[in-house]
């Protein structure tokens, strides 16, 4: 019986197996490591300060994030209004109203995993500092971190 | 006229390819584009120290307060700090270290465990910020656990 043949491929295109298999790689580290659509608040422009030790937060869910600077005599801070999605100047006093303390409380209400993310300028005064502490100690927030920088 | 062979003719044994090839690539370059990454960035956890009166709340007449171990810190110039624990006065983060081991030491010794001893780092009003954290770091090298900053100005 006469067989009949295969026709022979003769492939004239490069080979873009090896390439999908690295890109497919790539895609799914990206997709693993890179945080999308997160917003935290974090001020990417903000110099913080340099630290070897330090502990990676898990639970984002539960935390957020204060940019503090100087801005005269009382501490400016920005956070993430979570209506809005954007970042908005907070002041810790504003006449007769405590607008970070009531912000503070709101989003605390009786989560005591609650925690507050502190990110200031290495350059930063303590006197700018001290206020928004008092602001979490009396919105009864248990755990305050503050964003530091590793060495590289 | 004689047609040409098969075998030299171009034949695509597998699929196409090409658009796989597009889409997986307009892809990753998304998520090259859109994605943060925590670069080097991490946290350094502090409590709120309870007291009977001040900023931290006021602790419940039946717990206990923890017995407390103050560091005053100030900064000198843009670069240098002091800080004064345990009536000795140290510029330098391995030194403040080595004097805050020695007190928890004998704290221990003195039956009052690590986790019963709470740091409470208290700045001048001008300390800069980076000369906290290398005090706060000394704190967490010489193996304390509760670190917090005074409210008390």
């Amino acid at each position: 019986m006469k067989g009949r043949r295969m026709p022979v491929s003769s492939v004239t295109h490069p080979n873009v197996t090896p390439l999908i298999d690295i890109v497919m790689c790539l895609i799914i580290f990206y997709m693993l490591v890179a945080k999308i659509g997160i917003k935290t608040g974090a001020d990417a422009k903000i110099d913080l300060p340099v630290s070897m030790q330090g502990i990676q937060l898990k639970d984002l869910g539960n935390t957020v994030t204060l940019n503090v600077s100087a801005a005269g005599e009382l501490p400016l801070i920005t956070t993430l209004n979570p209506a809005s999605g954007e970042n908005e100047e907070m002041k810790v006093l504003d006449g007769t109203k405590r607008p970070l303390k009531a912000f503070l409380q709101l989003l605390r209400g009786q989560n005591d995993n609650f925690k507050v993310i502190i990110r200031g300028d290495q350059n930063l005064d303590y006197r700018y500092l001290e206020p928004v502490l008092i602001v979490c100690a009396e919105a009864r927030v248990k755990d305050v971190n503050f964003a530091t920088r590793q060495p590289h | 006229m004689k047609l040409k062979a098969g075998s030299k003719g171009h034949y695509d044994a597998g699929p196409n390819m090409t658009p796989l090839v597009d889409i997986v690539m307009v892809i990753l370059i998304f998520l090259m584009l859109t994605g943060t990454f925590a670069v080097g960035e991490h946290f350094l956890t502090s409590n709120l120290p309870l007291s009977r009166k001040g900023g931290g709340g006021e602790a419940s007449p039946n717990v206990p307060l923890d017995e407390p171990l103050e560091i005053r810190v100030d900064s000198t110039s843009a670069e240098e700090w002091i800080a004064q624990a345990g009536g000795r006065q140290v510029r330098n983060g391995a030194l403040l270290k080595a004097i805050l081991t020695q007190m928890r030491e004998a704290l221990n010794a003195n039956k009052t465990p690590t986790d019963k001893i709470q740091v409470v780092i208290n700045p001048g009003r001008n300390t800069k910020y980076k000369h906290l954290v290398e005090v706060y770091e000394a704190a967490l090298d010489a193996k304390y656990t509760k670190v917090a900053f005074s409210t008390a100005h």
